[in-house]
C-alpha cells in the first residue's frame, strides 16, 4: 500500500524521468538489434559515446577554451542588451512620441529573425569576438525592450497620479512606481532574451570562427565527428535549461502579481 | 479642421513613416555629400533600389524565394500534422503530459538550431535538410500552445458532450479542437518566427539557391546592395506572416488580445 501511495504522490516526476530514461536506454540499445547500413552508421552514436567523448574533451581542456570563448561572447553581448535594452523601454513606455517614432524600427526588428544580419555583422566587424557580441546583442534586445514597455504600459495609473499628487519629479515616479511595477515583466523578457542570446552564439559561431562551442559543432560535424556534435549540442541544451529555470525560479518568488500572459516562453 | 483631425487620430501612422522617410534621407544624404560612400563597406538607398529592381526583373529573387519557401512550406505542414495531435493528447492524457513535459520543455528551452550542421550532413543541402530543420524547430509551439489550449478548455463543455452521450472523438473535434484553436494560432505565429531561422541557418549554412544563401553569397563576394536586398525582402516577409497571425488571432479570440506581451 505504501509503495502506491508514494507512486501516486510522485507520479509525474516518475513518468517524466521515466520517459526520459527509457529514450536513452531505446537509443543506447539500437546498434543490439539492429546493424546500421555502413552509410547510416557514420551518422550514428549512441549516449554512451557521447559520453565518452564528453569526459574525453573536458580531459584535455578543449570543452573549457571553447566555452570559455562562448560564455564571453554571450555575457557580453546579454549585458550590452540590457544596457541598451532597459532604458530605451523605460523611455518608450514613459513617452508617447518616442513610442511612435521608434515602433515601426521594433516591431520590425522584433518579427525579423536577426540572425539574417549575421553576413552584414561579419563583413562590418570581422570574424572575432564583435561580430558575436553583436549578432547576441540584436538577438537579446528587443524581447527586452519590448518587455520592459509593456511593463511600463501596464503601470497602475492611480498610483502613478497619487505619486505626482505628493509632488514627485518624473525621476521619483520612475523609481517608486514605475520600475518596481515592471520588473515581473523585465524578468520575463530577461528569459526569452537568453534564449536568443544563446541562439546568437550558437549561429554566430558557426560561420566565421575558430573558437567557441558553436565552431566546435560546426567543424565537428564537416569532419563526421558525430559524438562531438553531440557533446556541443548537450553543453548548449543544459545552458539554456539550467538558466532558464533560474530565471523562472526567480520570477516565481519576485513577483506573485505577475500576469499569466508573460509567462509564455 | 479636417486635416488636424486627421493628424490627431493617426499619429502613430504618420509619425511612424515620417520617422522612416527621415531615416531612409537622411542616410542616402550622408553618404552622398557627407561621407562619400564605400562600396566595399557600406551602401545607400539608392543602389539598395537599383539592385532590388535588377534582381525582380531578373527574376533571381522569385527563384530564390521559391526555393526557399517550399522547405520551409514542408517543414512547416510537418510541425502542424505532428504538432497539434501531440499537443492535444497531451493536453488530454494526465500520464502521457507526466510523460512527455521535461523532455519536450527542455528541448524548447535549447537551442536546437545547434543542430543545424548535423542535419544538413545527414539529409543533405537540398530542400530534405532545411525542412527537417524548420520543422524541428517550429513543432514545439504547436505542441506546446495545444497543450496549453486543451488545458483551458470549458470544463462545462466537456461535461455537456459527456452527458449527451458523446464519443471520445465528438469530445475532441467538437470542443476541444475549436476551442484551442486560438492558442494554436498564436503558436503558429512563434513558429513562423523559429521556422524562419531555421531556413535561414540551413542555407547559411549550406545552400546552392534560397534567400538565406544570396544573402551570405552577397555577403562573401562585398555585393552590399544585394544584400540588404535580401535582408529587407526577408523581414518584409517575416513582418507579413507575423502580422496576418496577429489578425487572425484577432478575429478568432478578440478576448486574447489585450494580454499580449510578445
Amino acid at each position: 500500500m505504501k509503495a502506491k501511495r508514494i507512486f501516486a504522490e510522485h507520479e509525474s516526476l516518475i513518468f517524466g524521468t521515466g520517459f526520459i530514461v527509457l529514450l536513452l536506454v531505446l537509443w543506447e540499445s539500437i546498434p543490439l538489434w539492429y546493424t546500421l547500413p555502413r552509410g547510416m552508421a557514420l551518422f550514428f552514436t549512441t549516449p554512451s559515446r557521447i559520453t565518452a567523448a564528453f569526459y574525453q574533451l573536458l580531459l584535455d581542456g578543449t570543452i573549457e577554451k571553447h566555452f570559455y570563448v562562448s560564455a564571453v561572447a554571450f555575457l557580453a553581448g546579454l549585458g550590452l542588451s540590457i544596457i541598451v535594452g532597459l532604458p530605451l523601454g523605460l523611455l518608450m513606455g514613459r513617452s508617447a512620441t518616442l513610442e511612435q517614432l521608434l515602433d515601426p524600427y521594433v516591431t520590425a526588428a522584433n518579427a525579423t529573425p536577426r540572425i539574417v544580419f549575421l553576413p552584414l555583422l561579419i563583413l562590418w566587424f570581422g570574424i572575432g569576438i564583435w561580430s558575436k557580441i553583436l549578432i547576441v546583442f540584436a538577438g537579446a534586445v528587443f524581447p527586452l525592450l519590448i518587455n520592459t514597455y509593456v511593463g511600463v504600459k501596464n503601470v497602475n495609473r492611480v498610483l502613478v497620479n497619487v505619486v505626482r499628487s505628493f509632488g514627485a519629479n518624473e525621476w521619483q515616479v520612475m523609481k517608486i512606481v514605475v520600475l518596481p511595477n515592471s520588473v515581473p515583466y523585465i524578468i520575463a523578457g530577461l528569459r526569452l532574451a537568453i534564449g536568443r542570446a544563446i541562439l546568437g552564439v550558437v549561429v554566430g559561431e558557426f560561420f566565421g570562427s575558430s573558437h567557441g562551442l558553436g565552431y566546435m559543432i560546426a567543424s565537428a560535424a564537416t569532419n563526421y565527428k558525430i559524438d562531438v556534435v553531440f557533446v556541443g549540442v548537450a553543453i548548449f541544451m543544459a545552458m539554456s535549461v539550467s538558466l532558464t529555470l533560474a530565471i523562472k525560479q526567480l520570477e516565481s518568488r519576485l513577483a506573485v502579481w505577475r500576469p499569466e500572459a508573460a509567462k509564455s516562453f | 479642421m479636417a486635416a488636424q483631425a486627421f493628424f490627431t487620430e493617426n499619429r502613430r501612422l504618420w509619425l511612424g513613416l515620417c520617422s522612416i522617410l527621415f531615416l531612409v534621407v537622411s542616410w542616402e544624404f550622408v553618404l552622398t555629400y557627407i561621407f562619400p560612400v564605400d562600396p566595399f563597406f557600406f551602401t545607400k538607398p539608392s543602389l539598395i533600389g537599383a539592385a532590388l529592381k535588377e534582381q525582380v526583373q531578373g527574376g533571381k529573387l522569385w527563384h530564390d524565394l521559391a526555393v526557399s519557401s517550399q522547405a520551409f512550406l514542408w517543414g512547416f505542414t510537418f510541425a502542424v500534422i505532428v504538432g497539434i495531435p501531440v499537443g492535444l493528447v497531451m493536453g488530454w492524457r494526465k500520464r502521457v503530459e507526466y510523460s512527455l513535459d521535461p523532455f519536450l520543455t527542455a528541448l524548447y528551452a535549447s537551442p536546437l538550431v545547434a543542430l543545424a550542421p548535423l542535419f544538413i550532413i545527414v539529409f543533405g543541402v537540398g530542400v530534405l535538410g532545411k525542412a527537417a530543420l524548420v520543422f524541428l524547430l517550429a513543432i514545439f509551439p504547436f505542441i506546446f500552445n495545444t497543450f496549453a489550449g486543451v488545458k483551458s478548455t470549458d470544463a462545462l463543455l466537456i461535461n455537456v458532450i459527456r452527458s449527451f452521450g458523446g464519443t471520445e472523438k465528438d469530445l475532441y473535434l467538437k470542443v476541444i479542437l475549436p476551442s484551442t484553436m486560438p492558442y494554436i494560432i498564436a503558436g503558429a505565429r512563434i513558429a513562423i518566427g523559429r521556422g524562419l531561422v531555421g531556413i535561414i541557418v540551413g542555407e547559411f549554412y549550406a545552400a546552392s539557391e534560397g534567400i538565406g544563401f544570396a544573402i551570405s553569397q552577397a555577403g562573401d563576394t562585398y555585393r552590399l546592395p544585394d544584400m540588404f536586398v535580401g535582408i529587407i525582402i526577408l523581414s518584409l516577409i517575416a513582418i507579413i506572416l507575423t502580422e496576418l497571425m496577429r489578425r487572425l488571432e484577432l478575429t478568432l479570440a478578440p478576448w486574447r488580445a489585450t494580454q499580449e506581451v510578445r
